[in-house]
């Protein structure tokens, strides 16, 4: 019998499906998230992580390319030397090919520059710096994201048809304020609009006073505003006591959910940029807002939205290549199209920055959700928002 | 005129908050001899349970005046069940131990409440802005001031004339000699640990209305206070009111007047009082 039962079993084995053997062969492919789990960020690593969580439980069944998707995390408390030190151990360690959920632009212009030593591909789904994409730009780095000058453009694009012709800028003092305020500055300036004052508050700044006295004293009638998370919440907060709020409009490079939560009705009438607003009335958006809102039991904020469609669009593209070899990976992500939450996507080949839609939003109250929303004011087509190749200006 | 008393009502309302969390700092390093890494997580933590107490009663005063109880009480058993046991050791142990419980308690917010700020109301009392001459000035700030002033004033009180006062300070002195003249130094020190962190939790508690209570707000206000304690000097409660002012104006003044050297101003102001009263302006010299 047991020569019988020895030929049933080889059998069963050469009759199993091909690509199953290989899979087990292969074993799953690994996708490396370092990303500030902990620490002042961590609203950005926890997005990352949500958005991960729903891919991986959409691809549960299927896996890509038959082969189970397994997704690793390290935090990084939001800081560069760390995230390159647990970038490391992902790709050293557990052999990840591909990385991705980094919440700070510092940190993945340290880790993206050891990519193409490491041979391994970098995603960005959260960060905004335009260098990404420009001066640091390099064949292992794609930007799925809408970028920080993508986001300025959209606005000022409303703004340059709005009544508004006076503004102030208030820049969070490191580049990713500073950056955003010059650029607002110079559209809004290529407008014949005025700029009639500037600051830099620095990172951290807990008290807004000084600045909400200049810039009332300025009569400006829009202030312009490149504050990260923590900071646009504290500032919206005071400018509504100071009752400056009613006087000059806020117009924020990113209109976060987490600051509507935050701050509350003081933050109904601000405007600003969305890099995905979770209220665009698609009906894939609306069926992903469904899910992430059934999985999650909140409503998903920018970069849930932004993870989840690099994450989709990743696995779209290794099943086109037919491998997770990195190389061709890149290859046939160059030039692909890909059907988003937000509207059609397009993987420049010069730059790697995903075209896609901009939006200028407004933060309203709906008494559907139990905070408020943004509601969009105007979309624009992804080549007027896109920066020109490897640059950061707009022809 | 309008703007010289917002920024005097600006630097005043600063310097409120920062003095609720310094003169605790203050306090616990004249006492206990112990740089508390920790105070600045008893603020955050008690702006969190400021925000607690409100969703939950509604009210925003009652957390005004259980929230430092509470706060206090989780300080005074933090000292009693660690902190006691090392007074002897090399300073770098309790610097490790307060940081250590530093991280735990901001991690341990961080899941209980989650990544989202949490703002707060302030009562309805003291919502919106009110007309002082022609200047709009928000009537929490105005409420910050006052806050400030009146327990800045009970505890130097309460220092100065009461006898609990006396036993502090003579333990501050002299430990040994406190001990040997009856002193339950012990108790005192926990005792001492306990109000400081429930002024920070006090602190926490102001600060939330107008700041929202978020992760990462104990390691900014820590740093303040610091400069503060550094330029009023260790130990001493009129101190903390005058770093605080000090602190207070440099920063508000120095955004408004000269915003690209704001950061700097600070601690221009504290290394020049460094170089000349190293104990600081009302410490005592060692």
């Amino acid at each position: 019998m047991r020569r019988r039962r020895f030929l049933e079993i080889s059998v069963a084995t050469l009759a199993a499906p091909t690509f199953l053997r290989r899979a087990w062969a292969q074993g799953p492919i690994k996708i490396g998230m370092p990303t500030a789990l902990s620490g002042s960020y961590a609203q950005y690593g926890i997005q990352a992580k949500r958005a991960a969580d729903l891919f991986a439980k959409d691809v549960k069944a299927k896996g890509i390319l038959g082969r189970p998707v397994e997704f690793i995390f390290e935090d990084t408390a939001g800081d560069p030397a760390t995230a390159v030190r647990k970038a490391q151990k992902l790709v050293e360690k557990d052999g990840v090919k591909f990385l991705t959920g980094v919440a700070l632009s510092s940190e993945a212009l340290a880790v993206s520059a050891k990519c193409p030593e490491w041979k391994v591909l970098f995603m960005s789904t959260i960060n905004g710096a335009g260098a990404l994409t420009a001066k640091s730009f390099h064949r292992y780095f794609f930007r799925v994201n809408t970028s920080g000058p993508m986001g300025a453009r959209a606005i000022s694009l409303y703004l340059a048809e709005s009544p508004m012709k006076r503004f102030f800028a208030l820049g969070s003092d490191y580049a990713w304020g500073r950056d955003s305020a010059a650029s607002f500055t110079q559209q809004i300036t290529a407008a014949k609009k005025d700029v009639v004052g500037s600051d830099y508050p620095p990172v951290g700044t807990k008290d807004f006073a000084s600045y909400i006295a200049k810039i009332r004293q300025s009569r400006a009638e829009g202030v312009y505003l490149a504050l990260p998370g923590q900071d646009a919440t504290i500032y919206m907060k005071q400018a509504h006591q100071f009752g400056l709020n009613r006087e000059v409009k806020p117009i924020m490079e990113i209109l976060e959910l987490e600051n509507m939560k935050a701050v509350g009705d003081a933050m109904v009438g601000a405007i600003g940029s969305s890099r995905y607003p979770f209220t665009v009335d698609t009906p894939k958006n609306r069926d992903f807002v469904k899910r992430f809102h059934e999985l999650h039991g909140v409503y998903p904020d920018m970069f849930d939205g932004e993870t989840y469609e690099g994450l989709e669009w990743l696995a779209q593209v290794i099943a086109k290549a037919g491998t997770d070899d990195v190389e061709k990976v890149i290859d046939a992500w160059e030039d692909s199209t890909y059907d988003g939450l937000e509207g059609p996507f397009l993987m420049r080949k010069c730059d790697h920055q995903a075209v896609q839609p901009g939006f200028a939003v407004e933060c309203v109250k709906d008494p559907k959700y139990p905070h408020p929303i943004p509601k969009i004011l105007a979309t624009y087509p992804g080549d007027k928002v896109t920066p020109k190749c490897r640059t950061e200006e707009f022809s | 005129m309008a703007n010289l008393l917002e920024q005097l009502l600006n630097a005043l309302a600063l310097a409120g908050l920062l003095f609720l969390v310094s003169a605790g700092l203050s306090l616990v390093f004249g006492i206990l001899r112990v740089v508390n890494f920790a105070h600045g997580v008893f603020y955050m933590l008690g702006a969190y349970l400021g925000f607690t107490t409100v969703a939950l009663t509604g009210w925003f005063w009652p957390a005004l005046f259980v929230v430092p109880p509470v706060v206090g009480v989780l300080g005074a058993v933090l000292e009693a069940s660690t902190l006691r046991f090392i007074y002897g050791r090399q300073p770098i142990y309790q610097l490790l131990l307060t940081f250590g419980i530093a991280l735990i308690l901001e991690e341990s917010i961080r899941v209980l409440y989650g990544p989202t700020a949490k703002g707060v109301e302030p009562p309805a009392l003291l919502q919106g802005a009110i007309d002082l001459g022609g200047l709009l000035y928000p009537r929490y700030r105005l409420f910050l001031v006052a806050l400030g002033c009146t327990v800045g004033v009970a505890v130097w009180l309460f220092m100065k004339a009461t006898r609990a006062g006396l036993v502090i300070r003579a333990v501050a002195q002299n430990h040994e000699m406190a001990d040997c003249l009856g002193a339950n130094v012990a108790r005192v020190r926990t005792l001492v640990f306990g109000a400081a962190c429930a002024l920070a939790g006090l602190g926490g508690v102001a600060a939330a209305p107008m700041t929202t209570a978020y992760l990462g707000m104990g390691i900014g206000v820590i740093v303040d206070a610091f400069v503060v304690v550094v330029i009023g000097g260790l130990g001493s409660i009129v101190g903390s009111m005058a770093g605080s002012l000090i602190v207070g104006a440099a920063q508000t003044w120095g955004a408004f007047y000269l915003p690209e050297t704001a950061m700097v101003i600070m601690y221009a102001v504290m290394g020049v009082i460094l170089v000349f009263r190293p104990w600081g302006l009302l410490g005592e010299e060692e």
